[in-house]
């Protein structure tokens, strides 16, 4: 499935994973972690695929374990002591809690950051940036381009040396170590000259003068600024709560969640609906066409 | 080519834009944090303070308006240790990253250094995939070679081999195993203790020594032939010397 929220503007994409990834390293109380937790699976699944389920399970979950019995080994605060280790610390009820709290603050951090390099390629950072850290944003462009280059003309030097019995698969281990350190000398050299070529022929071309456009071209338009007000007021509703002390529980020394109340229902919902978001557009989108394809 | 601006002015401002941040915004994100956020977010504090860091760096080196040249030989730098990177991504931390950084900012200067190291833990997380992990090693990579290139303006810091691995490998252990460590603390458990910080400096511990040898072997074998690349590179196309000398 093809993901559509990777069609928006950039600056949509970049609101919305600043925002997520904000919310979710601040805010532990459990509805809003499971809440974040189970929309940034949703929509990694969505983007990778069987990836996305095979990287959860297989890495996620252990570390989730991990980080969560780890707390209450070092952490003994709280008031409700179920146990005593060997040496005399207690364990408690509050410091398991908290453990599992902060491993699913972590996990979902790391999922959603696995959705962010799906979505914000570095061609849309660099649409981002490029206009407040024009020089820094050109390195990153130029050095993403270099490394698949190097890759390709390390090979063509390698099928070079061959021809003269210098690559690294001829000889003996000594001098196989010795030809790549020849191989990886020559291509040194090269890619710096090479750099200081392009170099000039950028200015030639008149890198840095002023009114220049960039490659990239997105249009911001009613979509973008739909989804992008939408977006603006659900992060509004979660800051209004976050002001009032909704958004958080406490752990130590005894466990407090927040009463329940319309405007913690409402802040709930508008935590799920943001998370969601890409989702929800992505399926929207998709009977939309489905429709329009059983109308023709 | 219009010269660079002089070294004194560029480092005041930097200077000035680090006391700042030092002194006004890193307290108010550290009270913030106690104060709204219930003194609970040690990851995320964490991770705003490592990025304020990188703030002047980036903010001087835009003003400047850098040259073309200036650029690429930095994204070149970057580049290589990138593909070193993961030329060497089967053996854990087994990375050249901090060898070529040095070398790099020995070559050309504290400032090249520090964005060599940046942007090379920057893009290499675009391959390795990125995580909050990744202003950690931003910094730790950038600060290295910002020392390097300190120390070896300073004269502390010589061109032999000896001396580089020596700097290599210490900094590596200290330096960045000392942030890295520290850091994955905030992000693994979100209770600081004492206890918490040792545990995770024994557990790094191995990985620290790997790394630094790593980074030692590196410089052994890729400090002369490196630097003298850069030097001939330099005469050749007439780059600057660091510091506008």
């Amino acid at each position: 499935m093809k993901d559509r929220f990777s069609s928006f503007h950039p600056i949509v994409n970049f609101v919305y994973f600043a925002a997520v990834l904000l919310f979710g390293m601040v805010f532990m109380h459990p509805i809003l972690q499971t809440a974040s937790l189970a929309s940034a699976l949703l929509y990694s699944i969505m983007l990778n695929g069987k990836k996305a389920v095979t990287f959860n399970v297989l890495y996620m979950l252990p570390l989730l374990l991990v980080t969560a019995v780890l707390n209450p080994l070092f952490n003994h605060a709280g008031v409700t002591i179920l146990f005593y280790l060997k040496n005399g610390n207690p364990i408690t009820l509050e410091s398991i809690a908290y453990g599992v709290s902060a491993a699913c603050m972590f996990v979902t951090v790391i999922i959603w950051f696995s959705c962010y390099n799906a979505v914000m390629t570095s061609d849309k950072f660099i649409y981002l940036f490029g206009k407040i850290m024009p020089a820094l944003s050109l390195i990153f462009s130029m050095v993403l381009r270099f490394v698949p280059r190097y890759i390709a003309q390390l090979k063509v030097i390698s099928n070079a040396q061959k021809c003269i019995g210098r690559d690294v698969s001829q000889g003996s281990i000594l001098a196989r170590a010795r030809n790549g350190m020849t191989i990886l000398s020559i291509m040194t050299t090269w890619a710096l000259e090479n750099a200081i070529e392009t170099a000039d022929s950028m200015k030639s071309r008149g890198y840095g003068l002023p009114g220049r456009t960039s490659f990239s071209l997105f249009r911001f338009d009613n979509r973008d600024k739909l989804v992008f007000l939408l977006m603006l007021g659900l992060i509004a509703v979660i800051l209004t709560g976050a002001v009032l002390g909704e958004n958080t529980m406490r752990f130590f020394p005894s466990i407090k969640v927040p009463d329940k109340s319309l405007l913690s229902f409402t802040v709930y919902m508008a935590y799920l609906g943001l998370g969601l978001l890409p989702v929800i557009i992505n399926v929207l989108e998709e009977v939309k066409w489905k429709r329009i394809e059983s109308r023709m | 080519m219009p010269e660079k601006p002089l070294a004194g002015s560029r480092l005041s401002r930097r200077t000035w834009l680090a006391a700042v941040l030092i002194l006004v915004v890193i307290p108010a994100t550290i009270v913030f944090g106690i104060v709204v956020l219930d003194d609970r977010k040690y990851y995320f504090i964490s991770l705003l303070i490592v990025l304020y860091t990188m703030i002047p760096f980036a903010l001087v080196f835009e003003k400047r308006k850098p040259q073309a040249r200036e650029l690429i030989v930095i994204a070149v730098l970057a580049a290589i240790a990138v593909a070193g990177r993961s030329a060497f991504f089967m053996l854990p931390q087994f990375k050249p990253v901090v060898a070529i950084v040095i070398i790099a900012g020995v070559s050309f200067g504290a400032e090249a250094g520090f964005l060599v190291g940046a942007t090379a833990g920057f893009v290499s997380n675009f391959f390795f995939g990125q995580g909050p992990w990744t202003p950690w090693q931003m910094f730790c990579f950038g600060i290295i070679g910002f020392l390097a290139g300190i120390l070896f303006q300073k004269g502390l810091l010589k061109k032999t081999k000896l001396s580089l691995c020596v700097f290599g490998g210490l900094s590596t252990f200290f330096v960045y195993g000392g942030i890295i460590n520290a850091g994955s603390v905030t992000m693994f458990s979100s209770e600081f203790s004492w206890k918490t910080l040792a545990a995770s400096y024994v557990s790094g511990f191995w990985f620290d020594i790997v790394h630094a040898s790593a980074t030692v072997l590196f410089l052994f074998v890729l400090a002369r032939p490196m630097l003298e690349k850069l030097d001939r590179i330099k005469t050749k196309y007439g780059l600057i010397e660091p510091g506008g000398k």
